[in-house]
């Protein structure tokens, strides 16, 4: 028992234990009703999954150099915005413009900060205004309607009823990445620069190189994110920054990547970013009112934010020793 | 340029000297320009777009001197402080049928209470300031959004003029924030408290091995951002006259630019409130000067998004990292 206990608590299983937990959880909720089990809440699911999907990749690969990258927020909508300009001739160049653009601005973002010795949030921080702004101009703060509908309506069509061509797409990514994180040597090196960017140094690792090729690849995931988003919905528009952000570090971290660094996978992500939309399509299939997974989401941020801080185990003993010292003084007292 | 005993030792760069005459310099001339290209502008100095710009600082400066706080304190910034703004100002319209002073004490509390159990979180867990206020962000959305239906806040009850209007030609908007600035450095300069923000953010290592109470001054710092914001949600709410969750969106980004523009640094541990009041000035007149010349408020928010980057980089040369 406890052994089992251990074993689906483990970093690498936590993830997982977290989602099956979370569709325990909806199905009793559900109590047979049929609303929630079905294979319309497996799809809605998936599309859910390629939108936030890639954008908590991109934010996950950050934090797993010990990084926080903020101007995914901004790469979404820019990305969107340039693939719906360029792209209506021919789909893949918008593709293309958009993602290049993503990573071009991660790349830019990461020699800043590697050249300069600057922390991420800051950079980002100012990256994440100009993207907004560089999107505000292209658009002119109007929505931009994608006039090649034949696109939006491929990308949305089932295959198997199960997966849209945008989250198949978003789960391929999802596999690559994977792939290279776990048998090749970038994977490790990113680990190892997460881990102790110092010793990583020392032991001869260009680390500025792992954290600009994170940053490039942050960027274009976001990019490919935002890409998708506005082909499937046919329109591009700039995105109020709090509705991507949120879910996105909330994904990530459930996934298992610790701000400290070093810690998490993309697979771990893809779980974290599964749960979240489990919770919120199976919430909204079993009549729960539509904002509640918005609390749900801030919960289980806040939860895990706490756990994860590097002071709490040392204050919980502080304070138990202080409990204990003053019941003594209290029994002493009494006698 | 008001540098403490406190932090000198910290910051003392090998080159020290030289890199701030070249960090005094590019203010220098970067005022000198923004003055040239403002007083050139037509119209710039007529009552009416001074009044623009007196408005137009009131609200993002009242969070922007919140913001200063949590930045000076080592905690970079609040992403929820433009929902604090929104949700203080709900509470303050729904609960005006007790009165003005005590919708005005309901609202700063709720703004106070917020904060501080962030504050705590952050300060005495040593929780991921960005991601505690991402949470906290999204409680607040889903909260509200329960509470209200999704539909705009109307006041329940009169007397929204104490909060309106003008003073001997000065927007009241304008001299509340005036007074939260004052006392926004009063604190931080000369009192206990403050001088202890400054040193956590300086050197938090340093800060605990000298014995300091880490944890309580990073609360109060947090609760300082959300009594000013909670004010600022007090004048907007006023100034429209309703209200709904979408009414500070977008001000906790406002107030970072102008918090990092003024040149409070990032890494925490240097800056001050009056350094903020520069910086939400520098931004306003850029934004009338823009307006006035006919540029859309697309390329607004562009410049904006580049000067705070161009500060940010220009952190390096002063800091000599």
């Amino acid at each position: 028992m406890r052994r089992a206990a251990k074993l689906l608590l483990a970093p690498t299983a936590r993830p997982f234990t977290i989602m099956a937990g979370a569709i325990l959880v909806l199905a009793l909720m559900d109590r047979g009703t049929g609303y929630f089990l079905t294979l319309g809440t497996v799809f809605s699911v998936m599309q859910l999954f390629g939108t936030l999907g890639l954008v908590a990749l991109g934010l996950g690969l950050s934090m797993l150099v010990r990084e926080f990258d903020l101007s995914v927020a901004g790469i979404v909508g820019l990305a969107g915005c340039i693939a719906v300009m360029t792209g209506a001739a021919s789909p893949w160049l918008g593709v293309l413009l958009g993602v290049g653009a993503g990573a071009a601005s991660g790349v830019l973002q990461g020699l800043i900060m590697t050249r300069l010795q600057l922390s991420s949030v800051g950079v980002t921080l100012g990256g994440l205004l100009t993207l907004q702004g560089i999107t505000y101009v292209l658009s002119e703060n109007k929505t931009i309607g994608y006039p090649n509908v034949a696109v939006a309506l491929e990308l949305n069509a089932p295959i198997a009823g199960l997966v849209s061509v945008r989250s198949a797409c978003a789960l391929a990514v999802f596999a690559f990445a994977a792939l290279v994180m776990r048998y090749t040597h970038i994977g490790r090196d990113v680990i190892a620069t997460g881990s102790d960017r110092r010793a990583s140094r020392i032991a001869g690792l260009n680390t500025d190189r792992v954290i600009i090729g994170v940053f490039a690849a942050s960027g274009a995931c976001a990019a490919l994110a935002g890409v998708l988003l506005s082909y499937g919905l046919g329109a591009a528009s700039p995105v109020a920054l709090a509705d991507v952000l949120a879910p996105a570090a909330a994904a990530a971290i459930v996934g298992g990547v610790s701000v400290a660094g070093g810690r998490g996978s993309p697979t771990g992500i893809a779980a974290g970013v599964l749960t979240l939309c489990i919770l919120r399509s199976g919430l909204s299939a079993i009549g729960v009112e539509p904002h509640v997974h918005d609390l749900v989401t801030g919960g289980i941020l806040a939860v895990i934010a706490i756990l994860d801080a590097p002071d709490l185990g040392r204050r919980i003993i502080a304070w138990r020793l202080d409990v204990a010292e003053r019941w003594q003084q209290a029994v002493a007292r009494t006698r | 340029m008001t540098r403490s005993a406190l932090n000198v030792g910290a910051r003392l760069s090998p080159l020290g000297g030289h890199r701030r005459h070249l960090v005094l310099i590019v203010r220098l001339v970067a005022g000198a320009a923004i003055a040239a290209f403002a007083l050139s502008t037509p119209g710039f100095t007529s009552p009416l777009s001074i009044n623009a710009l007196l408005n137009a600082i009131s609200f993002i400066g009242c969070v922007a001197v919140g913001m200063t706080f949590i930045t000076i304190t080592g905690n970079i910034m609040s992403l929820c402080l433009g929902a604090t703004v929104s949700a203080s100002a709900l509470i303050f319209l729904a609960s005006l049928s007790v009165g003005v002073p005590g919708a005005f004490t309901l609202a700063i509390l709720f703004g106070v209470a917020v904060s501080a159990a962030q504050g705590m979180v952050v300060g005495y867990f040593r929780a991921h300031p960005i991601l505690v206020s991402i949470a906290a962000l999204s409680l607040l959305m889903g909260g509200a959004a329960l509470a209200t239906g999704g539909q705009r806040i109307y006041p329940a009850g009169t007397g929204l003029q104490v909060f309106k209007g003008r003073v001997i030609g000065i927007p009241v908007e304008a001299l509340y924030f005036f007074a939260t600035v004052v006392i926004g450095q009063f604190i931080l300069s000369w009192t206990r408290i403050g001088r202890v923000m400054v040193m956590v953010g300086s050197n938090p290592r340093a800060a605990i091995a000298a014995g300091l109470r880490t944890g309580s001054a990073v609360t109060i710092a947090y609760v300082i951002a959300g009594a000013c914001s909670a004010l600022a949600g007090v004048l907007l709410a006023s100034r429209y006259s309703s209200g709904d969750m979408e009414l500070g969106a977008g001000y906790d980004y406002s107030a970072i630019a102008a918090v990092l523009v003024g040149g409070t640094s990032i890494q925490g541990g240097a800056g001050s409130v009056v350094r903020t009041l520069v910086g939400v000035l520098v931004i306003a007149i850029i934004e009338v000067v823009l307006l006035l010349r006919g540029f859309s408020q697309q390329l607004q928010y562009l410049i904006t998004g580049v000067i705070v980057l161009a500060v940010i980089m220009l952190h390096t040369i002063r800091y000599g990292r």
